[in-house]
């Protein structure tokens, strides 16, 4: 699957026309993911073989917030999500690349990965990926706590 | 909807520029509603039928009915973001479609330049006004400089990123220099996009394009609208004793909320030294920053936020209306209302900033030149009174 891709405008669009048209795609090569939100909400989809998580969720149009803001170049880390243990270990290794800007991620955990850098594949068919917290999202949260005291 | 019923062919470029108009109030691309020959009217319910006969017909926005500034009061859409919500965009932040022979003219001439505005870049709303040139002041662009991508992926811009961008061009300081001495105008933005990859962030590249444009036609005036440098005080430096006229860095959004909209390699404190350290460098000059509004902050964070930015010696400052420029990027939290901008602009002067820029659509080199000279010719006049 595409690693790093350059400009994500006319390629995307013309991608998008691909998988609204593509009305008759047998459901045989569809991977199901579930993000969970940072609100909690559960999002389904159904993945193509060999596309990332960062294309899942663009094509898709799955309601995260300011997800994949570098289109997938590995400049950022608005992509971060968090992975159960047991898939995680079975994901391709990390480069150095995605380390650089994975630990400026905020709510690093052990099991953190970049969307847009982990491509699904068919054994991980009801893969759960959570969405992380945010800093704002926190305080507010902390602030909301207070008031309700 | 007259337009698909016609049913047009699923060509790449007629679909995507069709999908815009097919917007549903989720914002979601009803491709497949492109590809069907015929939408028969019959299928609609009875109330859909009598609001498309009541509504408004193709001669209400030919006329421009709906871009009366006096009907923005009555605006009942919703201006706070619900959970799960997209807003629509309000009336006052619809703008016309650029076109008209000086913004072609315009367009045109950068290409053969190659030069990069932020204004294409971006997406910028105001392009049309700005380089069609408004009713006293010929057309001003922001020429961005070292390319048009960038190392960062902040979570409200548009501009290109990658990991290693194109290595920079020698001749762009001096190509830049000599097409914009050619242009003839009186005031130029110069901004660029954030390069990480360099060593001294471009200052050296910065400073010379500066230096450059100053030989060749030492009355114009030169704000450069310049990144954090990684918070590097020498590259600053250089960029600051170049001989700009206005030092402009954006801090972006409030302190509580760096962390959400902006790259995390950018911070509050850094901008901040940023602006401290150009004054510090060179105290002749005027320091600029910017704020978005609709991200999430509250009445008393942009407050606190001010308020910081006039201890800091900043002079001026611009606040806008944030406009989400694609789908990866924040959805906007609310949409401020004019009035409130207004607001914010005494807030503003009552602080003591040099001029206050605040308006939906307002950016930060936007009549950069206008509001600058104006502000100069208006505090000369008192000088010698």
């Amino acid at each position: 699957c595409r690693r790093s891709r350059g400009t994500g405008g006319p390629p995307a669009a013309a991608q998008l026309a691909l998988t609204s048209c593509n009305l008759f795609d047998s459901s045989a090569d569809r991977v199901t993911v579930h993000f969970i939100n940072r609100d909690g909400e559960r999002l389904t989809a159904m993945a193509k073989e060999g596309e990332s998580l960062l294309e899942v969720v663009v094509n898709q149009n799955l309601g995260i917030d300011g997800f994949g803001a570098c289109e997938g170049t590995l400049a950022c880390s608005t992509c971060h999500l968090i992975f159960e243990e047991d898939v995680f270990q079975k994901l391709d290794a990390i480069t150095d690349e995605e380390l650089d800007m994975l630990d400026l991620a905020y709510g690093l955990t052990d099991t953190s990965r970049l969307g847009c850098q982990v491509c699904v594949k068919k054994v991980m068919d009801g893969l759960t990926v959570q969405v992380p917290m945010e800093v704002a999202d926190m305080r507010r949260g902390l602030e909301v706590g207070k008031q309700s005291k | 909807m007259a337009l698909l019923q016609r049913g047009r062919c699923c060509g790449a470029a007629a679909t995507t520029s069709l999908r815009r108009l097919v917007r549903g109030p989720q914002g979601r691309v009803c491709g497949r509603h492109v590809c069907s020959q015929y939408r028969a009217s019959s299928s609609l319910p009875d109330e859909k039928k009598e609001f498309l006969q009541n509504g408004p017909d193709l001669q209400d926005f030919v006329s421009g009915a709906f871009s009366d500034k006096s009907m923005w009061a009555e605006y009942k859409g919703n201006l706070k973001r619900q959970k799960g919500e997209r807003l629509r965009l309000p009336p006052w932040l619809k703008t016309e479609i650029p076109i008209g022979k000086n913004y072609n003219k315009l367009k045109s001439t950068l290409r053969s330049l190659n030069l990069h505005t932020v204004c294409e870049e971006a997406r910028c709303p105001n392009i049309g006004e700005c380089w069609g040139g408004g009713e006293y002041a010929t057309a001003t662009a922001t020429i961005m400089l070292m390319g048009d991508t960038c190392t960062r992926g902040c979570r409200f811009c548009s501009v290109k990123t990658a990991k290693n961008p194109p290595p920079l061009d020698l001749n762009e300081p001096y190509n830049t220099a000599k097409a914009i001495a050619e242009w003839g105008l009186d005031y130029v933005v110069l901004t660029s996009v954030d390069r990480d990859d360099i060593l001294d962030g471009g200052a050296e590249h910065f400073a010379k394009t500066v230096s450059h444009l100053k030989e060749r036609n030492s009355k114009i005036l030169v704000e450069c609208l310049t990144p954090d440098f990684r918070g590097d005080l020498k590259a600053v430096e250089k960029v600051a004793l170049s001989g700009l006229d206005v030092y402009a860095h954006n801090v972006e959004t409030v302190p509580e909320l760096q962390r959400k909209v902006r790259d995390p390699r950018a911070n509050f404190k850094q901008s901040l030294q940023v602006l401290k350290h150009a004054k510090k460098v060179q105290p002749d000059l005027i320091s600029k920053t910017s704020i978005m509004l609709g991200l999430g902050e509250t009445d008393e964070q942009v407050y606190s936020t001010m308020k910081l930015l006039r201890e800091a010696d900043v002079d001026c400052l611009t606040l806008g209306q944030y406009m989400q420029p694609t789908k990866r990027h924040l959805k906007v939290e609310e949409y401020v209302t004019p009035d409130k901008f207004k607001h914010w602009e005494k807030v503003g002067n009552e602080l003591g900033f040099h001029y206050t820029a605040s308006g939906p659509l307002v950016r930060s080199s936007y009549k950069a030149g206008e509001f600058f000279l104006k502000n100069l010719v208006e505090k000369r006049k008192t000088k010698v009174i």
